[in-house]
């Protein structure tokens, strides 16, 4: 694999699941039961789904590299040390660093309805955050299967901030990605990515089936009072 | 010989890609490319060497990213001057007999622009000036700013060019398979504002291989009046036995190049993935065709980050209702700082569907200068028109300009010399279509004749300041028919000769006609019509009237200008009935007698509309405070109950608190016409704190504290802590709201809290937003840790009953 190659994923629409809905009320902090929801709630966002028709775009650059280790310990091509992130590579002899973004459309929809309508820029929101998150699903979905194909399996993603892996790595990502260029994400002087609606994580590569212990996302982060939080899979 | 000489009457060819190559060479992940010209010179000798034997004109210096933001002062220019000098030992070098010329490159800097990101644009410009001038020192011959892909930030680069060097300027951008930049731009938008700012060459490289890149050819060699630039990638990277290849190889990529130069592509090369192979193939295919000659397409056009706005055959709408003439609430809004009032008369009128909107905020009392730059920055956050800046001082309309997204229209320039001396300057500087008025020292001259006299002077004194025709756009200036009743007459012929003999574009603000006249209206969409057919290119006008908009779509239809009357059919409906017939019918339907409840009910149950309309029915026989004393507050009050008990959620308080602010409009309306009434709680300064630019939160916590009562003072997002401290003191606030989403973020807020203890101890401050935490809170000095809206509502009225907000 060659290791200097920053690849550019991109999808069409119609190749990202649709709108989970349920991940919308939840993200926009309705945790009731879904048929609490009222018509007129419910017709907010569908008037949030027409106007933002089109408006996303579903771009991924990513970047294979092989992980070698020493005493115990990953050596990454970054700096920054993290126990979960190690935790969750063991035995992984390469990883996958990609960033991903639904662009910067949905910012720009979500300001305009801050100052027309709050819960539609809520609902927006929302349903900005669930479309990054829907289509990191699919890229690594994605990647799961072509390294089935090799025989390898890929952990779960884990982006900087969560657990002890320091936000800082972030420049470094920037650093090896290239992500303006290739997909049109900056970084700017607090860490936060624009546009508002990207990701960035790192997924490992091994030979060997994954620990179920990090299937949930949530389990790694020490805010146990989050309002988002998911429940523990026992 | 000048490569702007040599591009006259020859094709130029580019170089290829550097970066790709290098990665071959052993460059590592993460090794900054520029710094090879220190550490290998011969290695990029020898790439630069290769494409000037290939046959390339003008090789671009490997300093892609070489900018203050990735190296400091003493590196920068070593790795600066290094390159600038490899390049040059390549040329002496090679063995190629073409003209060659040495590019200093400038890549984007990486960081967004605000208002979605948190670079400054003076910043930008700043960071780029110390690259070019150090590229200029050292001898490079052009300037070549590539691979942008955000509109704002190449304007920036093209400042820093024109300011800190005298070298010719080309401009490419990088286009997504949707053929707009990352950002949003069009190739029309990028030729606008480029044509505008006087660059030399503009095009695209980057991103796409050549034949994906045709839609976006196609725009620039139909919009463009400067040589276009092409400088495609070889297809996309694949990965292929463990090795990076390129899907497009040099035959496939040098045939459709040919084919581009054919059509008119005067400027070629290629970007990643591409090497002298690719070039060679290139300078072999398109070496017997003679270069398309460059004209003036002679389009007139203004720009906004999006798109363009083409004056041709179809009318132009420019709307009017940003300016305070007139407006009482307008002036008040300007005077209080409040933008979203002036936001929300651009938002009405783009929902109305007119093409550009003039920004005029004159008011005597206050910093035009700040205030104007402030609303057109606001604006093009949120609103994608272009703007037409429209001010008589000329220090603000020169920083509007220079921040400006786009290509504007400026409003104005008249026959005077002063003033052609004041604004011209500024037209060549940062570009823009001007409005001309017919006017001089002389005044307004009575006779269509001496209007277009003045009119001819002011395209002669243009063209000397080398701004040309398409760029002038005439006001034959309408005045009252009551005062004169020739003044409508004289208006139209001059405009009539304006537009067909001196073929020009003209405009009028239409509705001065009719002043002092009773139902205006009527006469105005009458004169509009009139005007059109006399030749009218764009209208200043006033979207909200029905006669104006029904002229607009009838003349369309009956021009030709409208498809299948499908405008007029879409559109017409609503204009067709008379206008007070629709306002008044809308309460009509819930004059339900119980209205009181009901209104707690509508509040409750989130429904806008309803809310609004038996508000308005209530204010005909209760006082407004009683109303929200006794109806709105006790609704929102079940609300916010319920969403501390967790029985509602966020989505519905929100709908709620939407429904008590479409209330509070009707009773804000009747409170007007008796201002010793009050409903003020006492003031709330707010703010996402410096670094930190989401504001959901923040704005949620505005609207619920605005329901209840408290004047809000919103500074947005980003702030520093002088101005929150500047506007605490200002407005002699004793409350403070701080917000902000990042551990990062959240210093910024203890220095604002530091500063605010210090310059303003008496204020109370609440934080909150998604990292914090009491124990956070606490240790940053805070007065008070809220968890959501509610609870800083509770806690300010709690202040309020105990008298400690009063001032």
């Amino acid at each position: 694999m060659d290791e200097n190659t920053v690849f550019i994923k991109k999808y069409r629409e119609s190749e990202i699941p649709p709108v989970n809905e349920s991940e919308i009320w939840r993200y926009s902090g309705f945790l009731g039961k879904q048929n609490e929801i009222s018509r007129e709630l419910k017709n907010a966002f569908e008037e949030v789904k027409k106007e933002t028709k089109g408006i996303f775009l579903y771009a991924v650059c990513y970047r294979r590299m092989t992980v070698a280790w020493e005493n115990g310990a990953p050596s990454l091509p970054f700096g920054s040390h993290s126990q979960s992130l190690s935790r969750l590579l063991k035995n992984c002899s390469e990883i996958i660093v990609f960033s991903a973004t639904v662009g910067l459309e949905t910012d720009r929809y979500i300001a305009k309805q801050q100052k027309i309508s709050p819960l539609k820029a809520l609902l927006a929101n929302a349903y900005g955050a669930e479309r990054i998150e829907s289509l990191c699903d699919k890229f690594c979905e994605d990647a799961k299967s072509l390294l089935d194909g090799e025989g390898l399996s890929v952990t779960r993603r884990f982006s900087p901030g969560y657990g002890d892996f320091p936000l800082e790595t972030q420049r470094e990502i920037f650093g090896l990605l290239d992500c303006n260029r290739k997909i049109g994400v900056s970084l700017n002087g607090s860490l936060l990515m624009s546009p508002s609606k990207s990701v960035t994580a790192i997924m490992g590569i091994k030979s060997e089936i994954c620990d179920k212990e990090f299937e949930n996302k949530c389990s790694e982060c020490a805010n146990k009072n989050c309002g988002f939080r998911k429940q523990e899979i026992l | 010989m000048t490569v702007l000489d040599y591009m006259k009457n020859n094709l130029v060819c580019l170089d290829g890609g550097m970066g790709t190559i290098l990665q071959k060479n052993g460059l590592m992940p993460g090794e900054l490319p520029e710094r090879r010209n220190i550490t290998h010179p011969e290695q990029i000798i020898d790439i630069h060497r290769r494409y000037f034997d290939a046959g390339s004109n003008v090789i671009n210096t490997n300093t892609f990213g070489a900018n203050c933001l990735k190296f400091n002062g003493s590196e920068l220019e070593d790795i600066i001057k290094s390159a600038v000098e490899n390049a040059k030992k390549a040329r002496e070098l090679s063995a190629g007999a073409q003209p060659k010329f040495i590019a200093l490159d400038i890549g984007p800097l990486g960081r967004l622009l605000k208002p979605y990101g948190d670079f400054d644009f003076e910043e930008a410009v700043e960071c780029y000036a110390k690259t070019v001038k150090i590229g200029a020192k050292y001898g490079a011959d052009l300037i070549f700013i590539e691979t942008m892909n955000d509109s704002l930030d190449t304007k920036a680069a093209v400042l820093a060019s024109k300011t800190y060097a005298d070298l010719p300027i080309f401009v490419s951008n990088a286009y997504g398979e949707d053929g707009k930049l990352m950002t949003g731009a069009t190739p029309a938008a990028m030729v606008a504002m480029l044509e505008g700012l006087g660059v030399d060459a503009v095009g695209a490289n980057c991103s796409l291989g050549p034949a994906q890149l045709a839609g976006v050819v196609k725009e620039y060699l139909k919009y463009s009046s400067l040589p276009v630039i092409l400088k495609p990638n070889a297809g996309l990277p694949k990965s292929v036995d463990g090795q990076t290849v390129y899907d497009v190889k040099p035959n496939e990529f040098s045939n459709i190049m040919m084919k581009y130069v054919n059509d008119g592509i005067r400027i070629f090369g290629g970007c990643c993935g591409t090497d002298p192979e690719y070039i060679s193939a290139t300078v072999q295919k398109v070496k017997n065709i003679s270069p398309k000659q460059i004209s003036d397409k002679n389009i007139t056009m203004v720009s906004s980050y999006t798109h363009a706005v083409e004056f041709k055959d179809s009318p132009v709408l420019i709307g009017e209702r940003i300016n305070p003439t007139g407006k009482k609430m307008f002036k008040e809004a300007l005077r209080n700082n409040d933008i979203d009032y002036v936001l929300n008369e651009g938002l009405k009128q783009q929902e109305k569907g007119v093409h550009i909107l003039d920004v005029n905020v004159g008011l005597p009392e206050i910093d035009e200068k700040e205030t104007l730059q402030r609303v057109c920055f606001e604006l093009q956050a949120i609103i994608d028109l272009p703007l037409q800046i429209d001010t008589s001082d000329v220090q603000a309309m020169e920083a509007t300009l220079r921040r400006y997204n786009g290509k504007p229209m400026i409003n104005s320039v008249n026959g005077k010399e002063e003033s052609m001396r004041a604004i011209f300057p500024l037209v060549k500087k940062y570009g823009g279509l001007v409005v001309c008025l017919t006017l001089d020292e002389n005044g307004i001259p009575e006779t269509a004749e001496k209007r277009v006299e003045i009119a001819k002077k002011i395209i002669n004194t243009a063209k000397a300041y080398g701004i040309s025709k398409k760029d002038l756009i005439f006001d034959s200036l309408a005045m009252t028919v009551s005062a004169d009743n020739k003044s409508a007459c004289t208006a139209l012929e001059t405009l009539n000769i304006i537009k067909n003999e001196l073929k020009c574009h003209t405009l009028l603000g239409v509705s001065n006609v009719s002043f002092g006249l009773p139902h205006r209206d009527i006469l105005n969409g009458a004169f509009f019509t009139l005007a059109l057919e006399n030749g009218l290119s764009a209208a200043i006008m006033n979207p909200d009237s029905n006669e104006m908009m029904k002229s607009y779509y009838s003349f369309k239809a009956l021009k030709g200008l409208d498809r299948n009357c499908a405008d007029f059919i879409e559109n017409i409906e609503k204009y067709a009935r008379p206008q007070f017939d629709a306002v008044k019918s809308a309460p009509a339907e819930d004059a339900a007698p119980c209205a009181e409840s009901e209104l707690q009910r509508a509040i409750v149950k989130g429904l806008k509309e309803k809310a609004s309309a038996i508000t308005e029915l209530l204010l005909e026989k209760a006082e407004p405070l009683d109303i929200v004393n006794s109806q709105i507050i006790p609704a929102l009050d079940i609300v916010g109950k319920s969403f501390e008990n967790k029985t509602t959620y966020l989505p519905q308080l929100l709908m709620s608190a939407e429904a008590a602010s479409s209330a509070f409009e009707k009773i804000k309306l009747k409170i007007k016409e008796n201002p010793s009434n009050t409903v003020s709680k006492g003031k709330f300064v707010l703010a996402t704190v410096k670094g930190d630019i989401h504001d959901i939160g923040k704005n949620i916590v505005k609207l619920i504290m605005e329901n209840y009562g408290f004047e809000v003072y919103d500074l947005g997002k980003d702030v520093p802590p002088e101005k929150i401290v500047d506007e605490v003191l200002r407005t002699k606030t004793k409350l403070v709201g701080l917000s902000a989403l990042m551990t990062t973020t959240v210093p910024a807020m203890a220095d604002t809290i530091r500063l605010l203890r210090e310059k303003a101890p008496d204020v109370k401050v609440i934080v909150g937003g998604a990292v914090l935490t009491q124990e956070y809170a606490d240790s940053i000095g805070a007065h008070f840790y809220a968890k959501d809206a509610m609870e800083t509502v509770r806690y300010s009225l709690n202040l309020v009953e105990s008298g400690e907000s009063n001032e």
